[in-house]
């Protein structure tokens, strides 16, 4: 386990049950980070205006919608709020089902375009397949392919999948493909970010005995690094995906039908059970998705799912 | 040779969930490819391109587009820096910063409750005095419980959250703060929830041989050993809670998702401008975290 200060002895001593008096060495760093983030957000909640007051509705107005709101908790719409809605129009739930499928759909179409992106970004921005006796003029081609490609990747996730909505939407117009574009980007900015983690600091026991005996540097990364590497890419991978439903979620709020697009017009209209009815649905989506994806972490033993950036 | 390779094929681990779960992919990827029509929209493709053209003339800064000088985008810049962009590039780091440090506050104490080994009625199947039998049940549901509470925390899109806050709690800074506490307390709880589990037990079950109840085994042994692990997912969710913060203003509030917004249709190179700003405060947030990580680790 690493530690800021390594004073192992003093550890051991302490797990011999020696009470030793604290104050200096193993905890005093700690105890300054910790007292920081306290002072930082003093500072945060004074220069944002952060009061407890802040937090209860200011009006009468409010404080019966957030009643309303909480009740329509309870009592989510089977039925249409809106009496304008035509007889033929699909029940709630299906039109509500209708939306978590776009939503889903969203997330799949923009995965599809990422995951392939990203392997192409995290290999070309990893370093563990280099020739090793490698010419001077290769070395500098590969390097500048390297830095490029890094520099394309943090591009291309600094700019939000909304922002990147907005941009494409408008310069494309609304249709299917641009919402999945305007996911994708990102994504496999992060992803591949990642990829190229996971690859350079895969073990590269079988890499380095397939050189060995004479493969290529290529036929080396595809048949000893990479598939070394697939159990940690395939479950973050896969949970990037859930991130996408929930960004695809939140595509609505632009303009693309996703379950957020209802959720926004039926919270306009007031319609607060509809809203829950669609919360709900998509809780559902989403909470099912996280249980699929745990079972697959559990089954390839991998830990990489969420903990990297 | 090649008997053998059969024979290892034949014998490697064999999964039905991960073989449904593949093939469940690639059906949705089917579905979603087949099923988006019209996928390009329903605008013809020649107006498409000049609406393409249009859009990216219009990112030109309007200075540049009157003179044709790429000089004068300078103090066009410093204007929009000085008058809204650095106050709102403020805002949106407070924010991001308020939110991720009052997550971090109200996860810690439930690491124990939702901890596999702690939070049963034998913390690492040692005996740890007697209890009452409310008690033994209430031990047998709490981890799983909280476990839950996590993954429904971090199931709602923040963006989602916000938007509902603010109509209940009027257009502050209260509703975006809540809204990312709430979300990455979710997302903090599994990766810190994971740290605990991968933390080293000895330790820990020595302070419980010795006496120390479970919130004190993990108060002074498992938390101060993995501290650096901590930090690290906690700065690592800090900077995603920058890139979040940023859109979010999008609803309405002073950060830079607002200027964008307001500024979208009428103003693209404006928006432009904002838009590479947070672009840039993203990239630094990264490159900060990234730098303290790598120390930490």
């Amino acid at each position: 386990m690493p530690d800021l200060d390594p004073g192992k002895e003093r550890a051991s001593l302490e797990r011999g049950g020696l009470a030793l008096p604290s104050g200096e060495g193993r905890y005093g760093r700690r105890r300054w980070v910790v007292l920081g983030v306290g002072i930082v957000f003093l500072i945060c909640a004074w220069r944002l205006g952060l009061t407890p007051a802040g937090l209860i509705p200011p009006d009468a107005t409010r404080w019966e919608r957030a009643g309303e709101f909480f009740k329509a908790a309870l009592d989510p719409a089977m039925d249409y709020e809106d009496e304008n809605v035509p007889d033929d129009a699909d029940p709630i739930w299906i039109k509500g089902l209708k939306g978590v499928g776009l939503t889903l759909k969203f997330a799949f179409g923009a995965m599809s375009m990422a995951v392939p992106f990203a392997l192409l970004l995290g290999f070309l921005g990893s370093s563990s397949w280099w020739p090793e006796p490698c010419g001077k003029g290769l070395k500098a081609v590969l390097r500048t392919l390297y830095l490029s490609c890094r520099f394309l990747m943090s591009l291309l996730r600094s700019i939000h999948e909304l922002i990147w909505a907005l941009l494409i939407l408008s310069a494309i117009g609304v249709s299917p493909l641009a919402g999945m574009v305007a996911l994708a980007l990102p994504f496999s900015g992060t992803l591949g970010k990642v990829f190229s983690e996971l690859i350079d600091e895969e073990a590269r026991d079988a890499a380095a005995a397939l050189k060995a005996i004479g493969h290529r540097p290529v036929q080396t990364f595809l048949c000893g690094t990479l598939p070394a590497a697939l159990p940690n890419l395939i479950t973050y991978s896969f949970y990037r995906f859930e991130c996408a439903l929930r960004s695809s979620a939140v595509l609505g709020f632009v303009g693309i039908e996703t379950i957020g697009l209802y959720i926004e017009l039926s919270h306009e209209e007031f319609y607060y059970r509809e809203v829950w009815t669609y919360l709900y649905l998509l809780l559902a989506l989403i909470v099912l998705v996280d249980f699929w994806g745990a079972g697959i972490r559990k089954r390839l033993n991998s830990d990489a799912g969420g903990c990297r950036a | 040779m090649n008997d053998r390779i059969v024979e290892l094929r034949k014998r490697r681990s064999k999964s039905l969930y991960l073989r449904i779960s593949g093939l469940l992919v690639l059906l949705g990827i089917a579905w979603a490819w087949t099923t988006s029509s019209p996928l390009m929209g329903r605008l013809s493709a020649e107006r498409r391109w000049t609406n393409f053209q249009n859009f990216v003339q219009e990112l030109v800064p309007s200075p540049v587009r009157r003179t044709g000088d790429w000089s004068d985008a300078f103090p066009w810049a410093w204007d929009l820096l000085t008058d809204e962009g650095l106050q709102a590039l403020l805002t949106t780091l407070g924010i991001a910063t308020a939110a991720i440090i009052l997550s971090g506050v109200f996860v810690l104490p439930m690491l124990t409750l939702a901890s596999r080994e702690l939070s049963r009625r034998r913390p690492f199947g040692l005996w740890s005095g007697k209890s009452s039998r409310v008690m033994q049940a209430v031990r047998v549901v709490v981890g799983p419980v909280t476990r839950f509470a996590f993954v429904l925390a971090r199931a709602v899109p923040e963006y989602i959250l916000a938007f509902l806050l603010i109509s209940l709690l009027g257009l502050q800074v209260w509703p975006l703060v809540l809204a990312l506490a709430i979300h990455n307390f979710g997302i903090l709880g599994r990766l810190w929830g994971e740290v605990v589990e991968n933390a080293e037990p000895s330790s820990a079950q020595q302070a419980l041989i010795s006496g120390q109840g479970r919130t004190g085994a993990f108060a002074t042994r498992i938390l101060p050993e993995s501290f650096n692990r901590f930090l690290i997912y906690f700065l690592y969710r800090w900077e995603t809670c920058v890139k979040d913060a940023t859109v979010l203003g999008m609803l309405g509030l002073l950060t830079l998702g607002k200027l964008i917004a307001l500024s979208k249709g009428f103003f693209w190179d404006q928006m432009f401008f904002y838009v590479l700003l947070a672009a840039s405060v993203i990239v630094i947030g990264d490159l900060f975290s990234t730098f303290l990580r790598r120390r930490l680790r």
